[in-house]
């Protein structure tokens, strides 16, 4: 017999009658949904930032000639906007999507490891600290291109450091983050909720935890290389020494086509959501989601020198590229046209989310074509690091991504504050955001058709007035968001009490087993799922 | 008693005169923990070694603490998912089993001392001799409040009867 001790209060974070309050809530909190709304204002916050970078670019880019900065500070925004903007703001979007909606979807208390989920969100802000604090060092920030391509990287200044130490610390929280989801969905789902049964959202969060698993040592050891090749006389990358630069861009791309799909399939997951409910009808072949989401993040694995033709490789390698790369708009396909099989015949209805979700389904669908075009090897050997290139990836990140979280953040806004957001002003965000984000980025397609490379801060006369037409757009879109924080903020303060179910057709646990707003603690006692 | 519809597990009188336990509710199945584990170690180590051969060897590290951390957090799951907590009562003994983190204690109270204690918390103890034990740690709170009124209702009817038996050999 072992003697008996006290433990009464051994479970810490389940203290049911204890919210805490005040700034050490936050800090300390192991608290799912508070960690979710974290990660969503440190993403915002980010956003931000990420944002005034492509204002700067888009100055600069609004005449030819250098008006505003010095080349050098230009390809220092280039490269940070672009890991501020994947890094830390959409990643942690989703992330903070999966805190608030895993749990409550799957019928669970909390994250598996809570105070896991804690470090993983306390991570973050040192990380942003130093790429921003980049900007400060001698010789100012790494513009470098947020791929870091060796050989620029091993010869930049100390700002390239932190950029790798910046990396690193995003890295471990993601990889923590990861974990956390996989494990909480693995072992935390309710009775009766078999994985078949789960919402798409948490499906596509477990496939790409386990894509952001599965890449990430790829990155830290890219970037660690990258270090010792700087600091302690490696020469992975460097020619002179025996290294080679071209097995940097394999490495990074290796990692950097999954990073994709790490952001684009939670988008996925959102909008499989949203759409069902305002179409008042169930997802259009569900499990055909599911196998079409793996099979596009099995196919990522398979397709990353398709970034890279014009680096070299024999014409085999380029047609296997081409192919592989091709076959992903199949899994691709299979998604769009169950989202539209969704609502055929649906009774649709078309509040701010809705509106999100369609112009993601559009646009994003036209990002996915010109991907299939950059696909397509002698055609991306005239079109490599020209602005159709940026174009095309904003369709994707903004117009999938981002609309897919404006979609997902409107949607569950109501769950989260308890209280609902103006639809007035939300769908007049919907449309500022989409006429402006096309007027930034359709007319890039027709400047990289006509040859105008990326990442330069001056240009040839030709291209002026499409560039002048692009920075408008670009200053309308950036105005917008601030609607967006306005109808946020204004919504949390004094927007309307919010019902239980604000959208009749909404089906997840957190809509029909869960109060509005959700409560501190939710599912103590574990739904039984039919 | 209400008992929660998630568990495999509630009140039930087996062997002992009476019984109560709960596992830690869990929906893990361990093939596919280790299907994941065993997928996702398997393309990190393919994938390091093909780097390594090409020259980036730095990948290795990288990839092994990774499976490492993964690794102790698959046999950190399967370690709580077997956790119980077990009571029973037999005659004038009550016996508390408690596996937590794979760890198995056990306690035993006597019937006529033990005491029921409730927390501010909403937490339910058994104490006795200094000895305190917290018992339905699996429950939801409305559970635990059910069973602490159905070992009261125990525990007290088995001092009444106790009492009612020495004062009847007294008398007789």
């Amino acid at each position: 017999m072992d003697a008996a001790h006290a433990h009464t209060h051994d479970h810490g974070h389940d203290d049911h009658g204890h919210k805490p309050s005040g700034i050490m809530r936050w800090v300390k909190s192991t608290n799912h949904k508070d960690i979710g709304t974290m990660y969503l204002w440190f993403s915002f916050t980010m956003f931000m930032v990420g944002g005034v970078m492509a204002m700067i670019i888009r100055a600069e880019l609004f005449q030819p000639g250098l008006q505003i900065v010095r080349p050098d500070f230009f390809n220092s925004m280039t490269t940070y906007h672009g890991l501020i903007m994947v890094f830390g703001a959409i990643m942690p979007a989703f992330v903070g999507f999966a805190n608030w909606l895993i749990p409550m979807q799957i019928g669970a208390p909390d994250m598996a490891f809570p105070r896991m989920n804690n470090l993983s969100f306390w991570l973050l802000p040192p990380a942003a600290m130093l790429l921003i604090a980049a900007q400060f060092m001698p010789g100012g920030g790494a513009g470098v291109g947020w791929t870091m391509y060796a050989p620029l990287s091993t010869q930049a200044g100390p700002a390239m450091d932190l950029t790798i130490f910046a990396v690193h610390i995003l890295g471990i929280s993601s990889i923590m983050g990861s974990i956390n989801i996989i494990t909480t969905i693995l072992n935390m789902r309710a009775p009766g909720m078999s994985l078949m049964k789960m919402p798409l959202f948490c499906w596509t969060w477990l496939i790409t935890a386990y894509l952001l698993v599965a890449v990430m040592p790829v990155l830290a050891g890219a970037v660690t290389m990258t270090l010792t090749d700087r600091h302690f006389g490696t020469h992975f990358f460097n020619a002179a020494g025996g290294g080679d630069p071209v097995l940097y861009q394999h490495i990074f791309w290796f990692f950097g086509h999954p990073e994709v799909y790490i952001i684009a399939i939670p988008a996925f997951g959102v909008v499989s959501q949203v759409i069902p409910a305002f179409s008042r009808k169930p997802l259009f072949g569900y499990a055909s989601m599911v196998y079409a989401t793996a099979s596009i993040a099995i196919l990522s694995f398979m397709v990353w020198a398709h970034h890279m033709y014009t680096a070299g490789m024999p014409v085999e390698a380029q047609l296997y590229f081409m192919y592989a790369t091709a076959l992903i708009a199949v899994p691709t396909g299979v998604k769009v046209f169950n989202w539209v099989a969704t609502m055929w015949k649906g009774s649709l209805t078309f509040e701010t989310p809705m509106l999100f979700s369609l112009g993601f389904l559009f646009l994003f669908t036209l990002g996915g074509f010109t991907g299939l075009v950059l696909s397509i090897t002698p055609v991306d050997v005239q079109l490599h690091d020209t602005y159709y290139v940026v174009a095309h990836f904003h369709y994707v990140m903004v117009a999938g991504a981002l609309f897919s979280a404006f979609a997902g953040i409107y949607f569950w806004l109501p769950k989260w504050t308890g209280r609902m957001y103006n639809e007035t002003l939300g769908k007049w965000h919907f449309w500022l955001s989409l006429i402006f984000f096309n007027v930034t980025f359709f007319v890039q397609h027709f400047l990289g058709l006509a040859g105008m490379p990326r990442r330069i801060p001056d240009y040839a006369l030709q291209f002026a007035e499409f560039n002048a037409i692009s920075s408008i757009g670009a200053f309308g879109f950036g105005l917008s968001q601030l609607l967006f924080l306005y109808i946020v903020i204004k919504c949390i303060t004094s927007g309307d009490k919010a019902p239980d179910k604000p959208w009749e057709g909404a089906d997840s646990l957190e809509w029909t087993h869960l109060p509005t707003p959700a409560p501190w603690h939710s599912f103590e006692t574990p739904p039984v799922i039919k | 008693m209400t008992t929660d519809p998630h568990c495999d597990a509630d009140l039930a009188e087996v062997g002992a005169e009476f019984t109560y336990f709960r596992r830690h509710c869990s929906s893990l199945d361990w093939r596919l923990l280790h299907l994941v584990f065993g997928s996702l170690a398997l393309f990190l180590v393919l994938v390091a070694v093909g780097f390594a051969v090409a020259g980036a060897w730095l990948i290795i590290p990288f990839a092994g603490i990774e499976i490492a951390g993964l690794g102790i957090a698959a046999w950190w799951t399967l370690r709580r998912s077997g956790d119980f907590e077990r009571l029973a009562f037999d005659g004038d003994r009550i016996v508390v089993e408690i596996r937590e983190q794979g760890l198995l204690r056990q306690f035993e109270f006597n019937r006529c001392w033990a005491r029921l204690v409730t927390g501010d918390a909403g937490t339910v103890a058994l104490r006795s001799h200094g000895r305190e034990i917290a018992i339905g740690r699996f429950c939801g709170e409305e559970s635990r409040q059910a069973l602490a009124r159905e070992l009261r209702n125990r525990l007290d009817g088995h001092r009444l009867y106790r009492i009612n038996q020495v004062t009847s050999a007294g008398e007789a």
